[in-house]
């Protein structure tokens, strides 16, 4: 029986009135690499921030790697690597500065924090402005260097939101196959994405959420496998996006509505 | 073609951005913690209100007082404040104002006539504009009180000298703004700045050296300040009084010609600006070196007695503490501050003649001031961690871990800066004695770590972002100040009140026998508080995490 990464129970997250997350029951079974995908505003990123501990959830359960969060947050933190919204970095500390903070942060000694922090800006092409400060670094360097802190410690599982946006195409390609190389060696990836194209080609694994439900989860051939038809097992993850979260008709803008544009 | 009217007036625009930055103010206040920083503004206005409405009186004194007593050359000094006022006090508190980006208007479709005019109409919005209308107003009541047949004149002299001094105060902030659109050239002007302010604390000893010797220096520059706006006001008001219809004439058509040259140079800016002038924060791009890895061994491990994760906060905060020229600076001024105070007040100082004061008395004081100082950023201490906050609570540590970090290094500092002031303080004053050195050591402790745990809590419960060495935009949180003046107050009433138990007592070894019993205390409620201000931080994570993300 495989082992299972991430499983959450009835994980709900209300704002108020609004419920972000509305009972969501996730599993993810170790060395997959999972997208997940939803709308604007869908709970995406408030789902990916309790997994992680930035936020709390008004109930439910989540266990990552057999260990419940709620009980023993440290011992998880350990186990977990994140790239979160925004980021995250101390953007007054060099690069270099910064992945050995973490590295401590996550408890290694000084030796291995030093060459493992070397190896990864080598890898992010980060090393050749040791003296920049992190707030002077374009985006696309701020996300490499948030993405090589996340794996300093070799994490079982890693958390990244959007990980690709503002990466150019040569370091979008390094990225993703160090990320597939993870997956191989065992490493669990929870990865959401607005680009469709990359998350199918990437992952193996997929759960759709859609106003704080999770309305699908499998493997893309079993998503494939849902769609009616004989058309299903030709339909791209777009198409298949599209058909669970616009299928009440609601969900499209009516451009009819638009009239005053066209 | 876009459904888009022709232009809407300057006055719907203003309007409408009027009601926008009412919007947002409301808006802010849907959350409870931005509600408590209300409070807390409200706090403050209330003393600003008593301190604008007493001006009020004054002017409105001076103003009847001069004309009715026909001392009529003193009317330029009334106008001689309001203009100081109103363009140096900006300059104080650029650091606490909110700050609206007019530049973002710059996406309508909005005339360049427009943008300058709703420019120049905020600038009758900040608190030093209103102060200074509501003296110039008063101080026209009382002239027109005392001489009604001046209202007129006086009226269109003060209009003239309003809109001179917006003008004039709209020029120097986009300049200001220009001058600190880099980090480095902002931290280095705010150094210069602040340096120049403590400064002028030399201004009293030596007045009382040299005042004798520079005073017909200053008396002989007089006549050239004549034709500087404030005195040109006065003396058009003088002029109307006198019936002299020419005098006042040319002091007006002075006074509008600098309007008119102030109104020019902002209209400039305003040009850059509505032309799409960027003023950057990221460096011009460079050519990236030849990259050799480069191997920053940190050496041998000085902090290996701290766990792995509180000896990488201490670093970071030394790093931030040392790349921060405004925190940086603030670690110069206290022995510059005990030099300054030891002239002022010392005994020992030949310039202040019978006025000294004792050893004994000025150590204690000095060591207030300087807790008073030092402490305040820490009752907001993640203010510079802006999304960085975040890795507190996705990393594997305890929040303890964090605050122990952070209040070491502080501590560290505070002992350098004390040390520092004790070694000035014996050269130019003298050491206290023994008892009294004993008692404030233990009193500093005591007051230091009472302190921490209060500004731990404060930090936690009432964040608010700060960006690194800039002075526009940035407000402490009401609340975290009104707890930080309430806990001085508390923690430095008591400790005064103790120190002179001594005196009242005639058992001079008494304030230190209480004060090492009350600084022990400290200590072991400082760590027994620190395991619930963790279990507060994951409660309150939330509230850090927004409040320092945006």
């Amino acid at each position: 029986m495989p082992e299972v990464a991430i499983q959450t129970q009835s994980l709900t997250r209300r704002f108020g009135n609004l419920t972000a997350v509305d009972g969501i029951d996730l599993q993810v079974t170790a060395g997959q690499f999972f997208g997940f995908l939803g709308p604007n505003g869908a709970g995406k990123s408030t789902t990916i921030k309790i997994l992680t501990g930035l936020l709390a959830p008004t109930s439910g359960t989540i266990q990552l790697l057999g260990v419940d969060f709620a009980t023993n947050p440290l011992e998880v933190k350990r186990q977990i690597g994140v790239v979160p919204e925004g980021l995250g970095l101390f953007d007054r500390l060099t690069g270099s500065e910064y992945l050995k903070f973490v590295g401590r942060m996550y408890g290694l000694d000084r030796a291995t924090t030093q060459r493992r922090s070397e190896e990864l800006l080598d890898f992010m092409q980060l090393a050749d402005r040791p003296k920049t400060l992190i707030a002077d670094y374009s985006h696309g360097m701020q996300k490499k260097l948030a993405l090589a802190a996340a794996v300093i410690h070799g994490p079982r599982i890693l958390f990244l939101d959007e990980p690709f946006e503002g990466v150019d195409a040569l370091a979008a390609g390094a990225l993703k196959a160090l990320l597939a190389r993870m997956t191989e060696r065992g490493t669990t990836i929870f990865l959401t994405s607005h680009v469709l194209e990359i998350v199918e080609r990437l992952c193996s694994h997929v759960a759709i959420i859609h106003k704080g439900r999770l309305v699908a989860q499998g493997s893309l051939e079993e998503l494939r496998a849902g769609i009616a038809g004989e058309a299903g097992s030709k339909t791209t993850l777009e198409q298949i996006f599209l058909s669970i979260v616009g299928q009440d008709g609601t969900e499209r803008p009516q451009l009819e509505e638009l009239s005053w544009l066209m | 073609m876009a459904d888009v009217m022709r232009s809407g007036s300057a006055f719907e625009q203003i309007r409408l951005v009027a009601g926008l930055r009412w919007r947002i103010l409301r808006n802010s206040l849907r959350r409870k913690n931005n509600r408590l920083d209300l409070i807390g503004l409200i706090f403050t206005g209330f003393f600003s209100g008593i301190f604008v409405l007493g001006l009020c009186f004054a002017f409105y004194a001076g103003g009847y007082a001069f004309l009715s007593r026909g001392r009529l050359e003193w009317l330029a000094f009334l106008f001689w404040g309001i203009f100081l006022f109103w363009q140096i006090f900006p300059i104080f508190v650029a650091g606490f104002g909110a700050n609206f980006e007019f530049r973002t208007l710059l996406r309508f479709p909005l005339s360049l006539g427009a943008f300058y005019i709703i420019g120049l109409a905020y600038g009758f919005a900040d608190f030093s504009s209103l102060a200074s209308v509501c003296w110039l107003l008063s101080m026209t009541v009382g002239a027109a009180v005392a001489k009604p047949g001046v209202l007129p004149a006086m009226l269109l002299v003060v209009a003239l000298f309003m809109l001179f001094n917006v003008t004039l105060e709209r020029l120097i902030s986009s300049w200001l703004e220009r001058l600190f659109s880099r980090r480095r050239t902002r931290e280095l002007f705010l150094g210069i700045f602040i340096l120049s302010m403590v400064s002028l604390n030399f201004l009293a000893p030596l007045m009382q050296r040299y005042g004798t010797t520079a005073r017909p220096a200053f008396f002989r520059l007089l006549p050239y300040f004549a034709w500087l706006p404030p005195s040109l006001a006065g003396r058009a008001v003088a002029a109307v009084t006198q019936l002299h219809p020419g005098a006042f004439l040319i002091s007006f058509a002075a006074l509008l010609l600098y309007v008119a040259l102030f109104s020019a140079l902002p209209w400039r800016r305003f040009s850059s600006q509505y032309g799409g002038e960027e003023l950057s924060e990221t460096a011009a791009p460079v050519r990236a070196a030849v990259r050799p890895i480069t191997t920053t061994d940190d050496g041998l491990d000085r902090l290996s007695l701290l766990s792995p994760q509180v000896a990488a906060i201490v670093r970071k905060e030394f790093r931030y503490l040392t790349r921060n020229g405004f925190a940086y600076l603030t670690l110069l001024l206290p022995p510059i501050l005990i030099l300054i105070f030891s002239m002022n007040f010392s005994g020992s100082h030949p310039t202040v003649g019978g006025k000294g004061v004792s050893a004994d008395l000025f150590f204690p004081g000095m060591m207030a001031y300087l807790i008073l100082i030092l402490m305040a950023p820490a009752y907001n201490s993640f203010a510079y961690e802006g999304r960085g906050i975040q890795v507190y609570f996705t990393a594997p540590l305890r929040f303890r871990d964090v605050l122990l970090g952070k209040n070491l290094i502080l501590v560290s500092v505070l002992s350098v800066e004390i040390a520092l002031s004790l070694a000035m303080l014996a050269w130019r004053v003298g050491l206290p004695s023994p008892h009294m050195l004993v008692a404030t050591c233990a009193a500093v402790i005591f007051t230091i770590v009472g302190q921490l745990t209060i500004a731990n809590w404060s930090s936690i419960s009432f964040p608010r972002k700060m960006e690194f060495g800039q002075m526009r935009g940035q407000r402490q949180s009401g609340m975290a100040v009104l707890v930080a003046f309430a806990s001085q107050i508390l923690l430095g009433g008591i400790s005064a009140l103790i120190l002179f138990t001594g005196s009242w007592t005639g058992d001079l070894w008494l304030p230190a026998e209480v004060f090492v019993f009350l600084a022990a205390a400290a200590v072991g409620g400082y760590f027994a508080s620190l395991d619930a201000l963790t279990n507060l931080a994951e409660r309150k994570k939330e509230l850090l995490i927004e409040a320092l993300c945006r």
